[in-house]
């Protein structure tokens, strides 16, 4: 290819990556190879290309490193083993003949698992005998061959660490004796058939005896040490090692720093086997300095501050380092040192992040460890949790984290992974700056530093500068240094040339090379002889000055450092690896139980703690756990290689993310609903309320979890915003239904909470709209509300509604024509009792928050004892347009059936009437008149006829009041809307009262479409001018449209007929077909005015009697309410009958007679006032009822006549020739009203 | 004290050379894997970014559909009862 590669990679960046998801979560993938430069790649076979006799030293490294690698795999089949013994069958005692075949099967099974643990008994014997062999070869006083190198030192604590877990895992695990016993039952059984099982059982023997005794691994360990006594020296070697590096900090990364400190107690216990031994150690090492590493401060809450400190400056270091690194990459031909310098600050940040993030997991560990060993006393004696019993594992971690424990380790979490994260991302961008840095490192000790050595200090020590010659010769890179081609004319250089001649050459040094140069300069300062007192740079003895001696100190570290660091990804990876929190595996075993419920999880108690705490601080770190299900399972597959481990893993994962989805939509939906209810609460009321702050919602924000498209969980990118965006479709759809289904368990009453509740799932909507793509409101609430069908009118509401009107509402409602409500009559019980009592829903299903539901539910309990104009405005807007028409429809369906009904009823008690009725007398007074009435009024035979008469009335009059409702209502709402689109139209007051034009050529709303085109149209700045006059031509079209079609929307609502004018039109229609039953034309063709034929003669019989009963205390009467006058008083005036009522009327003329009365005895009292008037005595009741019933009839009457003017239909009732015509036939008919749809059925 | 080996390098000369032509084809061997790993890391990005990308088109896809679904049944509703336009 002709392109170089770097060109090509860099052509790369010129893609735009651009990505809106937030990091909020760690590194989810990790791809590392096991062998990495710390433990070279090659086992170290180069090392004996350079020639310094470790020939012996590397092949015992190798030999312990493979041993290393064989007892993790032990450990982990140990650690991961669990009982067979409580899954093996039983057999029936039916099949007890097959006993034979179920022994034999078992033993097969148990063989297998038995086989393991014989293999790890040969193991470990095989292990302690070479590591012993190994200590003994290499601790010769004599010295027979090179080494220990320092890697040695480490192979050989790692080995000895692996025993020392295998020993622990071996004594923690009960169930392996127990699986053991079985095995060995059943091998007692399965044998007799067979020959020759004299060793099998002396093996079994020992491998009993291996797992029965405690420490058996350590014990033999140290019998093989001390088979020949001469490993002492090592060992206290290795304690040396050991301390000083934990005092010194030296282990750059946690694991090495655990690894010393689980050693070292097993490496005291083994040099101390005698006293004088061990007071040879305590010789050298002081018991304090022991006692001293183990004192910590293990519990996190205690650093939090600091390591809050510590995340927030390294995080803007590392991030302004990286940007001088971006710079300096786009700078090209950038003078040296200024390159240097920056590449040299990179090298050191990367550093202190690995210190950094060490430190930090470390702690974790060790708190992890720390509440292990701390078991809470006594749980929480928590209600929900009845049981007494408690599983090990909740008492060290369930009930072991207080909540502020958990929100510290949370946040240490995220901070690990996100330093983590932030390191990963720039790997291939430091990676270069980093091996210049240590090529230079190291170039710089060898070529410079060595050199001022070798031609001071070391001149005259032949040995020493034999090795420091080594160093340089096995290290040097003189072609990176460009003046000095030769290294033998190097001492001929002067000091200035040597400055600032190094070419960085990004290239770092082998693990075999670094190996070699710890070992070069440990055998500088040590002499070779390792037994010195004092530490490794301690001792003055070697005659090194103190100088040289500290430059030798701090590259010799700097160089274990090396390794890390050109590890970088598998660094991160290991110091990032937080998986260990899941693992159970021990308390599993001691609870007898094959898995915890998922609260007794660690990072499910995580996540359960943001989402019960809802900590804004918090939130966005909710999906962190979810990373250290993502490092247990990798720690699973990989190191543990255990399918059923990751199994359970896996399926606890599945379980707790589709928990926190749920839990995450709610706390998202329940937010933004008590937002929507705090804004549409009314705001001056809540200012003046003494504790209004609890309206207030604290503020939340989701934005970064709705950009989570990809989230990574076991390997799986898992879409969360459209999981979130489907969950919260489904939640809306379900509050509506929920809503509903209230409405329809209660009565009419309820439809302004209705109206109210889902005005603020719609703002809730609204606002959540904003983030996320949620389907729209209108079209879920007609799905939910079943009318999404384009020719159906009616709805769930408006059914129900109906439904309420036909079966509670028109029977049981009575009507206070003052205070224009509908409550509920006594007697007229609701049947709610019989309904399911309405399901408490979800808090977040009202209001959100409680005190928000709490004040919701006292607004909308005013609402709820009565029917009246906040209902109807409630009704109007629930059913809009489309369903209103139903009811309407329904409603003078129902007015007419029931006139219909009332037919005969009426003609059953015109029947009883007299046939002709005159006039009251005055002569007999009040008490005569009433005389007179009842005389009249034979009605008692019919008093049944009489009520459902009364009750149809009622309900006409009720259907009839709530039409006029209605229409009060439309008319303002039509009055709003206009009063909003007039200045728009143009349309001002003219001085009549009649709307006219402001502008006679065009609205406002025109004129502002055309000077907006024209002002982007005039714009320079518009691109292309042509196509926006285009635009602006059809805009102009377009807002012609607009103004014709507004003026039909708008203009013509204003004269559109009135709801209550169509219903009596509709009534009178209706009527017209019994007009001839109530009202009898007059034979003699003028008006008779005796006849009882007539309606109003019925009506006023009902009235009077009615009155009558109602004041009658000893009679408790049924409350009809103000709608039967509305009733009667509309179907008189619709019949004509009016005038006639008016003057006919038995109450009314009883009035007359009271007055007349009243007016004599008020004469004859200003005679003799000290008489009390006692004729009214025992009527004042009746009187002011009928008095009452007057003025409601007048206002009813005066009502129609300016609604349903009759006057015109009453002068065509006179013929041309002066003969009055009684009736005309209205134009209206019933049948002139099928334009209205007809209800649904 | 001599070191206890003894043995010490041959020839330092020849390993010198050797360890100067190592640093040499260990700069090759850098450079080409340090590429290689760059290459590998677009990869990684590409695919994570174009799958967010993925993720929202299927997210506008989805809207459609579903806007789609319910215009289908108000459609079908709307001519399972052709007599009410006419």
């Amino acid at each position: 290819m002709a392109i170089p590669v770097e060109e090509a990679i860099a052509a790369l960046s010129t893609f735009s990556l651009e990505d809106e998801q937030p990091d909020v979560q760690g590194l989810a993938v990790l791809l590392s190879s096991e062998r990495y430069a710390t433990n070279s790649p090659i086992e170290y076979s180069d090392v004996a290309a350079y020639r310094l006799s470790l020939g012996e030293d590397t092949k015992a490294i190798n030999q312990l490193n493979t041993l290393i690698q064989e007892g993790k795999e032990m450990a982990s089949l140990l650690y991961t083993y669990r009982s067979c013994v409580k899954a093996l069958p039983q057999l029936p005692d039916s099949m007890k003949h097959s006993q034979a075949d179920l022994y034999l099967e078992t033993y097969q099974v148990l063989d297998l698992e038995m086989s393991r643990l014989r293999e790890i008994q040969r193991w470990q014997a095989s292990a302690a005998s070479k590591l012993a062999a190994d200590m003994q070869r290499f601790s010769r006083p004599e010295r027979l061959v090179n080494g220990p190198t320092i890697t040695h030192f480490w192979s050989m604590l790692k080995l000895l660490d692996v025993l020392v877990q295998l020993d622990h895992l071996k004594n923690a695990k009960a169930s392996i004796p127990n699986d053991f016993s079985w095995y060995k039952r059943t091998f007692t059984q399965v044998s007799t058939q067979w020959q020759d099982t004299d060793t099998m059982r002396e093996e079994l023997d020992d491998l009993q005896i291996f797992l029965s005794t405690r420490w058996a691994i350590l014990l033999n360990l140290h019998a093989e040490m001390f088979r020949t006594n001469t490993v002492e020296d090592i060992l206290q070697v290795l304690i040396v090692f050991c301390v000083e590096s934990l005092e010194l900090d030296f282990a750059l990364l946690f694991p090495e720093r655990h690894t010393l400190l689980r050693v070292l107690p097993v490496l005291v216990v083994l040099a101390t086997s005698s006293e004088k031994e061990s007071e040879s150690l305590y010789k050298r090492v002081k018991m304090n300095r022991l006692l001293n590493i183990f004192k910590r401060h293990y519990l996190i809450l205690n650093h939090m501050g600091t390591i809050r400190a510590e995340h927030d400056d390294f995080s803007i270091r590392f991030a302004s380092a990286m940007n001088q690194m971006i710079i300096l990459k786009s700078s090209d031909g950038a003078d040296n040192d200024w390159s240097r310098d920056i590449k040299g600050n990179m090298y050191d940040i990367v550093v202190e992040g690995f210190q950094l993030l060490s430190r930090w997991t470390g702690r974790i560990w060790e708190q992890c460890a720390w509440k292990f060993s701390r078991p809470c006393k006594e749980p929480p004696s928590d209600s929900q949790h009845g049981s007494t019993t408690f599983f090990d594992y909740e008492k060290v971690v369930r009930w072991n984290y207080t909540g502020e424990e958990r929100r510290a380790l949370l946040e240490l979490i995220g901070y690990i992974k996100s330093i983590g994260l932030m390191m990963q991302r720039c790997d291939t961008l430091v990676s270069e700056a980093l091996w210049e840095t240590i090529h230079m490192e190291v170039q710089d000790f060898v070529q410079d530093k060595l050199d001022t050595m070798l031609r001071t200090t070391f001149r005259k020590k032949k040995d020493l500068s034999r090795i420091l010659s080594d160093m340089r010769t096995l290290s040097a890179d003189w072609m990176a240094n460009t003046s000095k081609g030769d290294p033998e004319h190097n001492s001929l250089e002067t000091e200035e040339m040597r400055q600032s001649t190094f070419y960085p050459r990004p290239v770092a040094p082998t693990a075999a090379q670094i190996h070699c140069l710890q070992f070069l300069i440990c055998e500088l300062v040590s002499g070779g002889n390792m037994r010195k007192p004092g530490g490794l740079f301690g001792n003055s003895g070697s005659g090194i000055p103190v100088e040289d001696l500290k430059q030798l100190e701090t590259f010799f570290y700097k160089l274990s450092f090396f390794l890390h660091i050109l590890d970088y990804t598998a660094t991160i990876g290991t110091l990032t690896d937080l998986g260990f929190l899941w693992f159970r595996e021990f308390y599993l075993e001691s609870s007898r139980v094959i898995q915890f419920p998922i609260e007794c999880s660690l990072p499910w108690m995580l996540v359960e703690h943001v989402t019960e705490t809802q900590d804004a601080g918090l939130l966005e770190s909710v999906l962190i756990p979810f990373d250290l299900y993502n490092d247990s399972a990798q720690h699973a597959l990989t190191c543990l290689k255990q399918r059923f481990l990751y199994d359970e893993i896996e399926a606890e994962v599945d379980l707790s993310f589709d928990l926190l989805v749920e839990k995450l939509n709610e706390i998202i939906f329940t937010y933004y609903k008590s937002c929507a209810a705090s804004t549409l609460l009314d705001s001056s009321f809540t200012y003046l309320c003494d504790d209004g702050e609890k309206y207030f919602v604290k503020p939340l924000r989701f934005d970064a979890i709705f950009k989570l498209r990809r989230v990574m969980v076991l390997g799986r990118t898992i879409d969360l915003r459209s999981l979130i965006t489907q969950r919260m479709n489904k939640l809306f759809r379900e509050n509506i239904d929920f809503l509903l289904e209230r409405f329809e368990s209660g009565d009419l009453c309820g439809v302004v909470e209705l109206q109210q509740l889902l005005d603020i799932l719609e703002l809730t909507h609204q606002s959540i709209s904003k983030f996320l793509e949620l389907d729209s409101y209108s079209l879920m609430l007609s799905e939910m509300q079943e009318n999404l069908s384009l020719v159906s009118y009616s709805s769930r509401i408006s059914s129900q509604i109906w439904n309420e009107m036909q079966t509670d509402f028109l029977p049981n409602f009575i009507l206070c024509n003052t205070t224009q409500r509908f409550v509920r009559s006594l007697k007229g019980t609701h049947h709610s009792s019989q309904r399911s009592s309405a399901s408490t829903g979800k808090a977040y299903f009202y209001c959100g928050s409680h005190d928000l539901t709490m004040a919701y539910q006292g607004i909308s309990g005013l609402y709820r004892d009565f029917f009246g104009i906040p209902h109807m405005f409630a009704v109007v807007k629930l059913l809009g347009s489309r369903s209103l028409p139903g009811i309407i429809r329904a409603l003078l369906d129902h007015i007419s059936s029931k006139i219909t009904a009332m037919v005969p009823k009426i003609t059953a008690l015109q029947e009883a009437l007299p046939k002709s009725i005159g006039l009251l007398s005055f002569d007999g007074g009040i008490a005569g008149c009433q005389k007179i009435v009842h005389e009249i009024l034979t009605w008692e035979a019919k008093s049944e006829v009489k009520t459902e008469v009364l009750h149809d009335l009622k309900e006409i009059g009720s259907a009839l009041y709530w039409m006029s409702l209605l229409d009060i209502v439309l008319r303002q709402i039509d009055t709003t809307q206009f009063m909003q689109s007039a200045p728009w139209l143009g349309l001002i007051p003219g001085n009549d009262g009649q709307v006219k034009h402001a502008y006679s050529d065009n609205t406002p709303f025109t004129t502002l479409l055309s000077a907006a085109t024209n002002a982007v149209a005039s714009s320079p700045a518009c691109p292309n001018p042509s196509s926006f006059l285009v635009m602006a031509k059809q805009a102009e079209a377009a807002s012609d449209l607009v103004e014709i079609s507004t003026g039909l929307l708008y203009k013509s609502n204003l004269n559109s007929g009135s709801v209550l004018e169509y219903a009596l039109a509709f009534t009178s229609a209706a009527l017209d077909r019994h007009y001839s039953k109530w009202s009898a034309t007059p034979k003699t063709g003028f008006i008779d005015i005796t006849t009882s034929k007539d309606f109003y003669r019925v009506f006023s019989g009902l009235q009077y009697s009615y009155l009558e009963e109602s004041i009658n205390p000893s009679r408790k009467q049924e409350m009809l309410g103000d709608s039967v006058a509305w009733a009667g008083c509309t179907i008189m005036y619709l019949l004509g009958q009016q005038q006639h009522f008016e003057l006919f009327d038995f109450s009314y003329q009883f009035l007359n007679v009271a007055e007349v009365e009243n007016a004599t005895v008020s004469l004859y009292q200003y005679s003799d006032r000290n008489k009390s008037p006692n004729f009214l005595q025992g009527y004042e009741g009746i009187l002011e009822a009928m008095r009452k019933a007057r003025r409601l009839n007048n206002h009813v009457f005066s009502m129609l006549r300016a609604r349903c003017p009759l006057e015109d239909k009453i002068a065509c009732a006179i013929k041309p020739s002066g003969a009055p015509l009684h009736r005309m036939k209205f134009t209206n008919t019933v049948s002139a009203f099928e334009t209205l749809p007809q209800r649904a059925t | 004290m001599a070191r206890a080996g003894g043995h010490g390098m041959g020839n330092p000369v020849n390993v010198g050379i050797a360890v100067q032509a190592d640093w040499e084809n260990r700069e090759f061997i850098s450079n080409i894997s340090l590429n290689v790993r760059r290459l590998f890391d677009f990869l990684l990005r590409f695919e994570a970014t174009t799958k967010s990308k993925l993720a929202s088109l299927n997210e506008k896809l989805d809207i459609l559909e579903r806007k789609l679904e319910v215009l289908e049944v108000q459609v079908s509703s709307a001519t399972t009862n052709p007599s009410v336009f006419n």
